[in-house]
């Protein structure tokens, strides 16, 4: 990941991956004419990329507190956010608009964006590694025949 | 043998739904206490080490950004649990 060292930088890249991403379930939704699923994962989603910034906030005031202090801070910011959740999603299962699975995805899209990039950081690594490998066994081989 | 009428019946799945959906929200503690202790781990590294402190405030970023999807899990399932 690139902008390890930049926390906004890295969460603008994960927000922009994440709807990069919902791209596919939207076309899908919209093709189908399943306009509750359409709003579901948008209401999904909008709450993900907000309480990500919220969490954001939290963790940045987070490390000016002492080590007690933070933990307990956080585990109560953890529990707002699960109210939150908990709100959104009886909202869409009581809602009859509103797909109650899609929001649930909505809500899960930036999880599973974190993991994809993650997956697909390694591989691209493990790639880079292998190729950088076979190079310099190649260069080895030449080096072997010039003499 | 002993028969149930189907209101006992259907009361006794939803008790036994509201109790699976109460048991499934546990699971919602266990990330918080998870997330609690790595921040203020997080604090004391922060101390420790001023220079470091984006790489930190990343690395928790997305740890919580992973630990948390396990308490939406129980979640989903209990409203769906209760609701249904």
């Amino acid at each position: 990941m690139k902008y390890i060292n930049d926390p906004n930088r890295m969460q603008i890249e994960i927000i922009k991956k994440t709807y990069i991403f919902s791209i596919i379930p939207i076309v899908y939704a919209l093709i189908a004419g399943e306009f509750e699923t359409l709003l579901g994962f948008i209401l999904g989603l909008i709450i993900s990329t907000l309480l990500l910034r919220l969490r954001v906030l939290n963790i940045e005031r987070s490390l000016d507190m002492p080590e007690g202090k933070a933990e307990t801070f956080i585990r109560n910011r953890y529990f707002i956010e699960y109210l939150i959740y908990f709100a959104v999603l009886v909202v869409a299962k009581r809602n009859p608009s509103l797909n109650f699975l899609a929001t649930a995805v909505g809500l899960f899209m930036m999880k599973f964006t974190v993991i994809i990039w993650a997956i697909f950081d390694m591989a691209k690594g493990g790639l880079q590694n292998k190729l950088k490998d076979y190079k310099d066994l190649k260069e080895d081989k030449y080096e072997k025949g010039g003499q | 043998m002993v028969e149930f009428s189907p209101e006992t019946i259907e009361m006794v799945i939803r008790s036994v739904s509201v109790i699976a959906a109460g048991l499934a929200l546990i699971a919602g503690i266990g990330p918080g206490v998870g997330m609690g202790f790595a921040a203020g781990k997080a604090t004391s590294a922060v101390r420790r080490q001023p220079e470091a402190r984006g790489s930190i405030v990343t690395t928790m970023l997305l740890g919580q950004i992973i630990s948390g999807s396990t308490g939406i899990y129980s979640l989903v399932i209990a409203i769906y649990l209760v609701f249904t």
